[in-house]
């Protein structure tokens, strides 16, 4: 009974102590834990700083890249032409590679860059930066290198329902960019857009003897100024201005109009008109000669099962070819040969010729007008007829015949020799200089209307892949005069095609159709 | 001259096919793609007609109006969603890859509404401060009589309708750097209610556990909290019209769908969401 209560008595007085140490062992691991948890929590906080740090970073870099924007098209095609000029006439091409840089670095000011990727060639698009108003949203300026301000121009080969611009756009736009400036006024409210643009004014524009090649000593014959250059101090203005009107859910109808009032150093003293009648001598080759148009457009759109437009534009007014001084020829030849007694003489002519060409101003007109029909979403047949006459003013009978001939005898130098007399050898000479001065134009291949059918149909397989077939059949107006044996005048410079040359007589008509294959790729 | 004609006949029955496949009959699938702040209404549209046209298939999602409007454009879409008009270069593109200007149809009435959390003293605002605010300028709730505490901006992502309405029509300018962008409405709402100096924009239709802010039209006139009435009688001053856009007039299932939409029944499904009726 002693034992257990002594029993019951220690076990009072160790067991409150053992309570008390596993309590406080459980206290001090429960701390321990606690410690570690906090530790954890701590390093994890850390972490997630970290985390949070370079996540910002990333966004930071990622919303850089966002104002970065890429978009481009590849077509590559194949193309079948019925013309005899041509070899080979068929072969595959790539005809577009471009990929347009966007970079807007901050909201409404807009860096563009495109180049034109072609196997063995790059060349530069578009380059141009766009500033936006900010407050009204109406009012863009545009400066660099892009499209100038006209309907078909502006309409991307990458939408367009056939293969090729019409042939008066191609003609009074070459290269379709010119290199100035742009504002473009557009209200968000009213659907009205005006541009107004100043450029160089002779962008893709082939001018012969442009400049003089000190390092060759020769005029650069046929050199292609004013893709990234102007050829003159003349600066061409062009405005347009279009309208939208909206017929609810029928469809709607844009009209508008534009106009080109410009200038091109004549680059010769003569002008001729457009019948090549003789114009006016200027004062100087520095002066200009005139680029005037205008033109109207329309692109209605209705909903006849699907979408359906009918669009053209009729432009005319006149246009300017630059003339040019021409390089001299020589031509020396030993003309007679006199001996008298012991004294020979000899006579060399030289003869110097200078070709030189007047500048032109044409009267032009043109026009074309397509016909689009979508059939469900991925179907779309296309028939466009366009006509381009470069010269009003010339019936097709006048066409090879009108010309500008004028040879202008100059700087005959008197007769000069000198003699020697002597035994054996004798030597003389005498050298007699002439220069004449040849400077015509004559109306041809370059004044002959045509008129062309085009028939597409495009079937997109995806919103980026479209394949296009199309049958294009420019016709020529038949001109010039027949001779008693059936030949033309009126015909090309001779082409060889596997060593058989030949040339066109324009009295006929050419047959020049072309079949295209066409793949695309947008993205 | 054979071979001419025989490339005419086959050109004449190529195209007679591609006509023929166009015009087959398509399945009854609706596809209905765009604006989140239209999302939970096309989707109660959706609900109700395929309950009683249990033959069509409407299938719904969000993403943004800019989203909905690629998709008409790139044609993955029959019906898109926008509670913004087309832009002018958006309807270029409908032109040039579909000869159309597309089909706008007003479905809904939405006002835009400011959200702030239920703790917030300020109670109104003008359209000045409210785009004060959400440009930047204004960065304290004190400069609009409330609480000495920085004011904490929640908006739309810019692929958002929603977000284009209330860049035009309220900041006129660009949104401040630190407005941080939500993906819909109903994101927005929630970062509000969670945020005592928060404000947020969007349709009225998410509003739930936040409150709604009066809005005035200048410093001199009344202001207006939006409701059926104010934006009715064109009151509240920040009200836009929700939209429809198909490509082309739309036929068959497309039509009746669209039909039903804007039918008394399809309308009133409108006001049961918290929009407001166009009819």
């Amino acid at each position: 009974m002693k034992k257990f209560a002594m029993f019951i008595l220690m076990s009072g007085l160790v067991l409150p102590f053992m309570f008390l140490s596993v309590t406080l062992q459980a206290q001090m691991k429960v701390e321990n834990n606690l410690d570690t948890v906090k530790q954890k929590v701590s390093t994890l906080n850390d972490k997630v700083a970290g985390v949070e740090e370079r996540l910002a970073t990333a966004e930071a870099d990622l919303a850089k890249l966002t104002k970065i924007k890429l978009s481009g098209y590849i077509q590559a095609q194949w193309i079948n032409y019925e013309a005899s000029n041509v070899y080979p006439n068929n072969y595959f091409m790539i005809r577009r590679a471009r990929i347009k840089f966007t970079y807007e670095p901050i909201n409404g000011i807009v860096f563009v860059l495109q180049p034109d990727f072609q196997p063995g060639n790059i060349t530069i698009k578009d380059v141009y930066v766009q500033a936006n108003d900010p407050w009204l949203k109406t009012f863009s300026l545009f400066v660099g290198k892009f499209n100038r301000p006209d309907y078909e121009v502006e309409y991307s080969s990458s939408n367009r329902e056939v293969p090729e611009r019409s042939r008066v756009i191609r003609a009074i736009y070459p290269d379709e960019r010119a290199i100035g400036a742009k504002l473009e006024i557009a209200p968000p409210t009213v659907p009205i857009k005006v541009q107004i643009a100043i450029f160089n004014g002779n962008d893709g524009i082939a001018i012969n003897n442009p400049v003089y090649n000190y390092g060759s000593g020769k005029w650069d014959k046929n050199a292609v100024v004013g893709q990234n250059i102007d050829f003159d101090n003349f600066k061409d203005l062009m405005a347009r201005v279009t309208y939208a009107f909206k017929f609810g859910k029928w469809g709607g109808l844009t009209i508008g109009t534009h106009g080109y009032y410009g200038q091109i150093k004549a680059n010769s003293l003569d002008v001729l008109n457009s019948d090549y009648s003789y114009s006016k001598t200027l004062a100087n080759v520095g002066k200009g000669v005139r680029k005037n148009w205008v033109g109207f457009e329309a692109q209605f759109y209705a909903d006849v099962l699907g979408g359906l437009t009918l669009k053209g534009e009729y432009i005319f007014g006149v246009n300017s070819t630059p003339g040019y001084n021409g390089s001299a020829s020589f031509v020396t030849q030993t003309s007679s040969i006199n001996s008298t007694k012991d004294t020979l003489s000899l006579l060399t002519l030289t003869t110097k010729t200078i070709n030189n060409a007047p500048a032109i101003s044409r009267n032009f007109s043109g026009w074309y007008v397509y016909l689009i029909k979508n059939i469900g979403k991925r179907n779309q047949v296309a028939v466009r007829y366009d006509y381009y006459n470069p010269n009003t003013k010339l019936s097709a009978d006048q066409i090879g015949t009108n010309k500008w001939d004028a040879k202008i005898p100059i700087n005959i130098d008197p007769a000069q020799y000198t003699s020697f007399a002597g035994t054996n050898p004798v030597i003389a000479t005498g050298i007699q200089n002439k220069t004449i001065t040849t400077n015509k134009l004559v109306s041809g291949v370059d004044d002959i209307p045509y008129g062309t059918w085009t028939f597409s149909y495009s079937y997109y397989f995806t919103d980026n892949i479209k394949f296009m077939v199309a049958y294009e059949m420019p016709m020529n107006k038949k001109v010039g005069i027949v001779d008693a044996k059936g030949n033309g005048n009126v015909i090309s410079s001779p082409f060889t095609v596997n060593n058989v040359t030949s040339t066109y007589d324009y009295s006929n008509q050419i047959k020049q159709n072309m079949l295209t294959l066409r793949m695309q790729v947008k993205f | 001259m054979k071979s001419s004609k025989k490339l005419a006949l086959i050109a004449g029955i190529v195209l007679v096919a591609v006509i023929g496949f166009a015009f087959m009959p398509a399945p009854k699938k609706i596809t209905v793609k765009g604006s989140d702040t239209m999302v939970i209404l096309a989707q109660k549209w959706a609900e109700i007609y395929m309950k009683s046209n249990p033959d069509v298939a409407i299938q719904v999602t969000g993403g943004g109006s800019g989203t909905g409007i690629s998709a008409l454009i790139n044609g993955s879409t029959d019906i898109c969603n926008s509670s913004r008009p087309l832009k002018s270069s958006e309807m270029d593109k409908l032109k040039e890859r579909y000869s159309s200007l597309g089909v706008e149809i007003p479905c809904a009435k939405d006002g835009i509404t400011i959200f702030l959390n239920e703790g917030n003293a300020v109670s109104e605002l003008s359209i000045k401060q409210l785009g004060a605010i959400f440009s930047g300028k204004i960065r304290n709730w004190k400069e609009v009589g409330g609480p000495d505490a920085e004011i904490r901006l929640y908006g739309r992502e810019n692929s958002s309708g929603t977000y284009v309405f209330f860049q035009e029509k309220v900041v006129k300018g660009d949104y401040a750097a630190n407005c941080q962008t939500l993906p819909g409405t109903a994101a927005v709402v929630n970062a509000v209610s969670k945020d005592k100096n928060g404000i947020g924009y969007g349709g009225a239709a998410y509003a739930q556990g936040v409150k709604h802010c009066k809005v005035k039209k200048d410093d001199k006139s009344r202001a207006f909290l939006a409701t059926a009435e104010t934006i009715a009688k064109g009151e509240y001053p920040i009200t836009r019209y929700l939209y429809m856009y198909m490509r082309n007039r739309p036929t068959g299932d497309v039509k009746k769908y669209v039909d039903w939409i804007l039918s008394s029944e399809g309308q009133k499904v409108v006001n049961e969401v918290g929009y407001f009726p166009v009819k």
